[in-house]
């Protein structure tokens, strides 16, 4: 593309455009990341809060949770990464972005609510909240494994408000697998593969 | 007759950062410079003449110490490139009957 000024017939002009807007569309940052750090943050809360209540017969299991704070500080440190990595800012990933903000508020709220009433109800309300943020993010990638992981949390928080507390731990540690971690290897997987596509 | 394609954008390196712009919020110069696979030296120039045309705003800052140059389709560029296409469009049908 050397010859800007370069006459240029019409037909040359529409595929121009259609291969410009191509190009773009596979601009969607790799935010895979983020799904595995959250993923894996929930599933080792989870399971070690089992493993300490059930197993262990401890009385503050909760502690399992301080998983939470590490994983918040391990955010800031990925997003501190990230902020040079990206050059182009699309309606996708500005979307994405405050749909994750959202739903990290609603968990931060929610929290003030279980201290209130206890937080033996908390795990379906999160598996909830699992279910809307990776289905939306599902379909603004257009990323089935991550739409149908957000759809079967939907039904896996039903499921859990017919549980006992012990066993709605292990719903949401699968719960967490199937929408975040499972879909996250997967995007990470396509994107290395459109990367090397593209070079 | 059909109407003249607006000569800013049938140019081939403004119409291809204009069709990358498009698609997204705002993009930065070495991102743009990459997908169209342009010197930066010739870029300069259309990027500027896009931006005497109104069509796209640019903003100069610095980010970590670096010059950090982005660009952004503004109304009016969306309007222009809408009636290219429009423009393309009907030259096309011409053609074809």
């Amino acid at each position: 593309m050397q010859e800007a000024e370069k006459e240029f017939s019409p037909q040359e002009s529409l595929q121009l455009i259609t291969k410009m807007i191509e190009n773009t569309k596979n601009s969607i940052s790799d935010r895979s990341h983020y799904f595995l750090l959250w993923g894996w943050a929930v599933v080792i809360g989870c399971l070690t809060q089992y493993f300490l209540k059930v197993i262990l017969n401890y009385p503050k299991h909760y502690y399992a949770w301080l998983v939470t704070p590490i994983a918040i500080a391990l955010h800031f440190v990925l997003k501190y990464r990230d902020r040079k990595k990206d050059r182009v800012k699309t309606f996708i990933n500005e979307a994405n972005a405050y749909l994750w903000t959202s739903i990290g508020l609603s968990f931060f709220a929610l929290g003030f609510v279980f201290a209130q009433i206890g937080w033996q109800y908390c795990y379906p309300f999160y598996i909830l909240l699992y279910g809307i943020g990776t289905y939306i993010s599902g379909r603004l990638l257009k990323f089935k494994p991550m739409i149908i992981g957000g759809l079967l949390c939907f039904v896996l928080m039903i499921v859990c408000v017919y549980q006992p507390y012990d066993v709605q731990m292990l719903i949401t540690a699968f719960a967490v697998v199937i929408s975040y971690i499972i879909p996250g290897y997967l995007l990470r997987n396509q994107y290395k593969k459109t990367k090397n596509y593209l070079l | 007759m059909f109407k003249e394609l607006d000569p800013i954008l049938h140019s081939q390196l403004r119409l291809a950062v204009m069709s990358l712009l498009i698609s997204v919020k705002e993009a930065e110069f070495t991102f743009i410079r990459e997908k169209t696979n342009s010197t930066a030296g010739n870029l300069s120039v259309q990027v500027q003449k896009l931006k005497e045309a109104g069509y796209i705003e640019v903003n100069k800052q610095f980010k970590d110490n670096y010059p950090q140059t982005t660009c952004k389709v503004t109304p009016k560029g969306i309007e222009a490139f809408e009636n290219y296409v429009m423009a393309l469009q009907e030259y096309l049908q011409v053609r074809k009957q």
